[in-house]
């Protein structure tokens, strides 16, 4: 018998709470559809991700009725490109751009990810022709998520690719100048990218993981920020030690839901079921936020001080509830801060409570990085890369995952309004320092060496 | 060895169940399951005792009504039939709970268990989680059934739905794994 507050607690979730499987996301292998001519390997990539993908929607939609959990989002990712079609020029990596962009939408699945390049070390040829195809992949096709790693703690931070990422970056923005530099929105330039990630634009399969696997994102600020309310309501002096252990329980609930629908929807597509990432990744929609979490902790907004602290707090109670929840949590697991889709921080930042230099304070303890920010159009390709450059520094030394998804907003200044639409919301224009300016210390290039493992103080 | 079930309702006071049970035990008979629970101020408590052979189901009654009456209680006796159940659960079945929220109203849990009986689909357990106080209108009632694998689950859920509309209630029909995975380790 259950107890009627088991069931009562679940459905608030569900109903007031945005409780949600924010997205199932298959995983496919492309190695094998390698091939010199860009129309047979284009033709293979789209035989494979029609068989594996045939039954992904119908199947994700037949679970999430029958526990009564919306799967918001099907999506794919599949092996990073620049390998898996490493022999082809950068035509032929536009054509395959094509090709995932057609197969997805054949798929009925929103977004697919791996248009992808792990360059932390040097750019080899694959890598070369799908960096020189990005920003017409990304500006030309709807579905299609690109991300490139330049940076790793083994491996030390790739300045050259870096440099490359804000070329790119600039160069993409240009190409969808009329609807704000939306085609940035889809690429990520990480350090230590995690290999499972279900959430996009940064999802793609890693080298090492099955031939197909379902990997599941769970999300839930709302869950999160109502837990709190309820709790402080019912004792106002609740300490942070208690808020911490309220949050880590009601992480473990919600990572049970992704756990639960990712291993039905695995066998009954009869693949491996790969890893839940608990991220609480919010929506432009009030009650789905990150920010309102900081709100309900007492501050003020976020970005004020003391916000650091807090968000150290929420990640790290996530990630502990997540990981007790299920042994199989990879991804990024933690809080994300996406400054354009969440409509409490993106307030925040109109206010000026929130800057680019306490954006990337927090960075350091979230889960990810500077996340859809918009910054003033003229910002300079190597002040680009230097904000690039200072991330994945962060990361790489925290021996943690950093990314950024920065739009430069073709012909719009500081304190001006981006709107990118849909889930990924708008936001102002936030200032940046020096913004048009040189950056020689990025123009000397190299590898900035991986750190020293000892003498960790 | 005899099986009886016995059935104990009355206004709730301490020391309902140590009377029963006593007398359950002078009569030398050994209780094997027990349900009991608190409705409001009423009390209610069925019991599936084996009592020695030499023991009547009438002796029995005489003894418990002796015993309960001065505390307002009112049993009913009833002997266990060995033998073919009236009813077999489908082999393949898969728990679900229906959960329905609305104001409250005459005929609401007959309706919706009228279409759950239609589907052969059997009650296992029913509560009715709140009632009236500050908001009239959120009557939460709770059907745990077991659906057999042959119901058409799509005509099922839209029948149930159907009839909730017409009564004004938001029902949800949800895999029983989903509270567990949610609420315990």
């Amino acid at each position: 018998m259950l107890h009627p507050q088991e069931i009562l607690t679940t459905l608030d979730m569900l109903r007031h709470e945005h409780l949600d499987v924010r997205t199932v996301t298959l995983g496919i292998n492309l190695f094998d559809c390698a091939r010199r001519d860009p129309v047979r390997a284009c033709a293979a990539i789209r035989r494979k991700i029609r068989d594996k993908a045939r039954h992904l929607v119908a199947v994700c939609d037949e679970v999430g009725d029958k526990y009564g959990i919306p799967v918001v989002n099907k999506r794919i990712a599949v092996s990073p490109i620049a390998a898996a079609a490493a022999p082809l020029d950068a035509e032929g990596m536009l054509q395959v751009a094509h090709t995932l962009d057609e197969t997805a939408e054949a798929s009925q699945v929103d977004f697919i990810g791996g248009f992808s390049a792990l360059v932390e070390k040097g750019i080899a040829a694959g890598d070369q022709a799908l960096m020189k195809a990005l920003p017409r992949a990304l500006a030309e096709t709807g579905r299609v998520c690109a991300s490139v790693n330049v940076a790793s703690t083994r491996a030390g931070i790739n300045v050259d690719a870096v440099l490359r990422m804000a070329e790119i970056i600039k160069e993409a923005a240009a190409l969808t100048a009329d609807a704000d530099g939306l085609a940035c929105a889809k690429l990520c330039v990480f350090a230590n990218i995690p290999q499972d990630v279900p959430f996009m634009a940064g999802a793609y399969l890693g080298v090492g993981e099955p031939d197909a696997v379902i990997n599941v994102g769970v999300s839930g600020p709302g869950v999160v920020k109502s837990a709190v309310e309820r709790a402080l309501a019912a004792n106002p002096e609740l300490d942070l030690g208690r808020i911490s252990e309220l949050i880590k329980r009601t992480a473990y609930k919600v990572t049970r839901v992704g756990e639960l629908i990712g291993r039905e929807v695995a066998e009954r597509l009869g693949l491996r079921f790969g890893v839940v990432d608990l991220s609480l990744a919010p929506t432009p929609n009030v009650g789905d936020s990150v920010g309102e979490i900081f709100q309900s902790l007492g501050l003020v907004s976020i970005g004020v001080p003391g916000s650091t602290a807090a968000l150290a707090l929420l990640n790290d109670a996530v990630k502990k509830g997540g990981a007790f929840a299920s042994s199989n949590v990879g991804g990024l697991s933690g809080a994300f801060i996406p400054v354009s889709e969440d409509l409490n921080i993106s307030e925040a930042a109109r206010r000026g409570d929130l800057g680019l230099e306490k954006l990337e304070a927090l960075t350091s303890v979230c889960s990810v990085g500077l996340d859809m920010v918009a910054l003033p159009g003229d910002t300079s390709v190597e002040t680009l890369a230097g904000i690039i450059a200072d991330e994945m520094a962060i990361g790489v030394i925290n021996k943690k995952t950093t990314a950024c998804r920065l739009i430069p907003v073709p012909g719009k200044a500081a304190g001006d309004h981006a709107r990118f639409g849909g889930l990924l919301g708008e936001s102002v224009i936030l200032p940046v320092n020096h913004a048009a300016g040189p950056n020689p210390f990025i123009r000397r290039g190299g590898l900035i060496p991986a750190p020293i493992q000892s003498l960790v103080n | 060895m005899n099986k009886v079930i016995i059935s104990v309702l009355g206004q709730d006071r301490p020391g309902i169940i140590a009377a029963v049970s006593d007398l359950i035990f002078r009569q030398d008979g050994n209780i094997e399951n027990v349900s009991q629970t608190i409705l409001q101020s009423e009390f209610s408590a069925i019991f599936i005792v084996s009592l020695p052979r030499s023991l009547s189901l009438e002796q029995l009654r005489a003894a418990l009504q002796a015993g309960l009456e001065p505390l307002g209680q009112h049993i009913h006796v009833k002997p266990v039939l060995p033998g073919t159940p009236a009813y077999v659960p489908a082999p393949d079945r898969e728990p679900f709970v229906i959960t329905t929220r609305g104001p409250d109203r005459k005929g609401l849990v007959a309706r919706i268990t009228a279409v759950i009986a239609r589907y052969g689909i059997n009650v296992t357990n029913l509560q009715a989680v709140f009632k009236g106080g500050d908001a009239p209108g959120d009557n939460v009632m709770i059907y745990e059934v077991d659906i057999p694998a042959d119901v058409d689950q799509k005509r099922l859920r839209r029948d149930l739905r159907a009839e909730a509309d017409a009564l004004d209630l938001e029902l949800s029909i949800q895999h029983r794994h989903i509270f567990e995975a949610l609420n315990r380790i």
